[in-house]
């Protein structure tokens, strides 16, 4: 295993993220942007990298987040931290509904139908347009406040979301670590045998459907306190497929690298949308180098520059023991 | 971080300064620079539209730059066509750039959440965008509008056409379903049970349907003299082209009453134009001296007629930049203040910002396409039947200005 994939190692990356950016972004928001959708991907990458399933709900999870902050803090004045809460309980249970239904089928099956939920709950939130405001989202969702200060100033907020950022990466890894993220590792590998051995796997692949909801939704209220505007784009199927890119970009054998890919993406789209209005289009030839040559994502990139850097340094010692 | 940003910046002319040194003002005689952002979509499925949003608001900061002496600059701001999207661009913009300005926001989501953003940032926006509640019920201090809302492209559309084809009593709508489109549909159902017109059916689609054929067989079968179209954008563009094959416009007459303008017709080509009705903000033909003279600079600057994209980037623009030259800084209030009432030439012929909920108030056209035979040029796609303005009062509208 690469010392970079150990636990506390992945831990201390994150924790060296949440300190680096300020250092070389300029824009707090951009920041604080890529804190939220580093812990959206790192939730998909559960899903993606350690369970095996590719979904397109993700955008549903986050999109429901944006929504319970929107509703709760515009209308009813509701405390942040439970705005949280219920953002992510309401996440948990809406990807226990979608999961257990999707579960049941494998494969591209699974795929069309997480898609179609995702397509369902888009027309759901478009045409309940009075509760979610239906095309123009829900306006005016305030920051929160700590010590009756609002957190107005982007980099306030990016210290909020810093705190929450590190809790919950640090809560996905220990749930990667535990025997429940081994045991999603062996459903990933090999269903049928980890079933054999009396892994109830669906139950398994639920939970793990209903971490990365509760998270997913968690981020998205977060989101919608960041930019003030409870959207109807953030739950549109583009969402799903923004984070799956992000995941795939960063690789999916490594919660770090989900952070790697939610700050690559959005970067990238910061630099040049407004240099070359065809950038999407470098995005699509990633992609594809992804797909080709790097099926580690940005993450592969990094482990084999660890191990050309620090193991080669290190071959010559080994024969010397050895003698 | 820096390569996002372009900043356009067009410089101090010093002749043109000799020329108006009594309209610059204290604060910015000292040498401030203006700044404005520019948010629209430049990349994504607007791209177009951003594309010459950006040019019009270049060419109008150039133009107050040369009439009162000071520097100005453009930021061009790429909201993607999302909000979210936007939201950040402008948040940024204002606390990294110090831009206070903002004239962009083609779709009505983006400009929504943009207007409450540069309120709460101190600033003034401007935009071109159609939903009824930016000078409605979610108006606010910092937030103007060029364009003319839901009820008058209806009332400038519905009417004249109603007197010109009094036999014409038979109206089918095809509605896309969403706020905007329901506030164009109410509002033709009030013209029509005024007019005593049947409104012989409706088809409400989603904002991601591409194909009207389902709702066009509906309109057939309704037997309408008149299919009023209430999409807009690359939708209505689709029903239109659809309608014209199925061949209905040689069954009854099509009406557009949201078109884009110069944008749409350079999509669609005459042969489908021809003979239909378009409601729009803007024309390049409009013989008012303010767009002459606009034609007329474009034209030989960039080669090219304004179409409705330039043109209301142009304008917001201006009139932005005018206003924090007269109250001497770039500052939110101060703007504001300068906007509110402010009656001057504009593009539409006179126009007039209403202080109770920064609605300009302007004409609204009705066009007819021209057959191919009859354009005087490549860009001479229709002739202006009418203009006209009609708006709800501020408290009809549902604006409650803060204070």
């Amino acid at each position: 295993m690469n010392p970079l994939d150990k636990p506390y190692a992945q831990l201390a990356l994150a924790l060296l993220t949440v300190l680096v950016l300020p250092l070389f972004l300029k824009s707090g928001i951009l920041a604080t942007e890529i804190l939220i959708f580093a812990m959206v991907v790192a939730a998909c990458n559960l899903l993606l990298g350690y369970t095996g399933l590719l979904s397109f709900g993700q955008g549903i999870f986050f999109g429901i987040g944006t929504y319970v902050a929107g509703i709760c803090l515009t209308r009813w004045s509701v405390p942040v931290p439970l705005v949280l809460a219920g953002a992510a309980v309401l996440g948990a249970a809406t990807a226990t509904l979608v999961g257990w239904l999707s579960i049941r089928r494998q494969g591209v099956y699974f795929v069309m139908l997480t898609l179609a939920f995702s397509q369902l709950f888009y027309f759901v939130a478009y045409t309940f347009s009075g509760v979610t405001g239906g095309d123009n989202g829900l306006l005016g969702v305030p920051r929160p406040s700590v010590g009756g200060t609002a957190l107005n100033s982007p980099w306030s907020y990016y210290t909020f979301v810093a705190v929450c950022f590190v809790a919950v990466f640090a809560l996905l890894v220990m749930v990667t670590q535990s025997t429940f993220g081994r045991t999603l590792l062996a459903i990933r590998e090999n269903e049928g045998r980890a079933a054999a051995i009396g892994f109830p796997t669906k139950l398994f692949k639920l939970e793990a459907f209903a971490i990365s909801g509760a998270v997913t939704a968690f981020g998205g209220a977060l989101h919608a306190m960041l930019i003030g505007v409870a959207p109807l784009s953030n739950i549109e199927y583009h969402t799903s497929e923004l984070i799956l890119i992000m995941t795939i970009i960063g690789g999916s054998s490594s919660l770090f690298g989900s952070v790697l890919g939610a700050g690559f993406y959005l970067l990238l789209a910061d630099a040049l949308s407004t240099v070359w209005p065809r950038w999407l289009l470098l995005l699509g030839l990633v992609l594809v180098t992804v797909a080709l040559f790097l099926q580690r994502g940005l993450w592969g990139l990094v482990e084999r520059g660890y191990d050309l850097v620090f193991r080669r340094e290190r071959a010559p010692e080994t024969p010397a023991e050895e003698h | 971080m820096i390569n996002r940003r372009r900043f356009l910046t067009t410089s101090t002319l010093a002749a043109a300064a000799l020329a108006a040194p009594g309209l610059v003002t204290r604060a910015l005689a000292q040498g401030e620079a203006l700044k404005i952002g520019v948010p629209v979509p430049i990349s994504g499925a607007f791209a177009a539209n951003g594309k010459f949003a950006t040019i019009g608001a270049v060419m109008a900061a150039e133009e107050v730059a040369a009439a009162h002496g000071v520097q100005v600059s453009t930021l061009d701001l790429d909201t993607e066509g999302k909000p979210a999207t936007a939201v950040r661009k402008v948040q940024d913009a204002l606390a990294q750039d110090g831009v206070k300005l903002f004239a962009g926001g083609i779709l009505s989501s983006e400009s929504l959440a943009m207007g409450k953003e540069v309120e709460r940032g101190g600033g003034a926006f401007m935009t071109t965008a159609g939903a009824d509640e930016i000078t409605g019920v979610d108006c606010n201090k910092a937030t103007f509008r060029w364009s003319v809302p839901t009820y008058g492209a209806i009332n400038e559309t519905v009417r004249p056409i109603i007197d010109a084809l009094p036999d014409a009593k038979k109206w089918y709508t095809i509605t896309p379903q969403y706020v905007f489109g329901d506030g164009l549909l109410n509002a033709a159902k009030d013209v029509f049970a005024e007019k005593g017109i049947e409104h012989v059916g409706n088809s409400y689609h989603s904002l991601t349907d591409k194909e009207f054929s389902g709702y066009l067989t509906n309109a057939i079968a309704a037997q309408p003299d008149v299919l009023l179209l209430l999409n807009f954008g690359a939708q209505s563009s689709d029903t239109l082209r659809q309608a014209v094959s199925f061949g209905l416009k040689q069954r009854m007459t099509i009406v557009v009453a949201w078109a884009s303008g110069l944008e749409q017709f350079e999509a669609l080509g005459p042969d489908i134009c021809e003979g239909v009705y378009f409601g729009a903000q803007y024309w390049h033909g409009a013989d008012t001296a303010l767009n002459r003279e606009l034609v007329a600079k474009v034209q030989e600057k960039h080669g090219f007629n304004p179409n409705y994209s330039f043109a209301g980037s142009y304008i917001c623009a201006k009139l932005l930049l005018e206003a924090a030259v007269k109250a001497g800084s770039p500052d939110g209030a101060g703007v504001a203040a300068a906007l509110s009432g402010l009656k001057y030439q504009g593009l539409t012929g006179e126009e007039e910002i209403r202080a109770a909920d920064h609605q300009v108030i302007k004409d609204y056209y009705l066009l007819k396409g021209k057959a191919k035979a009859d354009m005087a040029d490549k860009d001479d796609y229709a002739e202006v039947i009418s203009a006209g303005k009609s708006f709800l009062s501020p408290e009809d509208a549902g604006c409650k200005m803060p204070a």
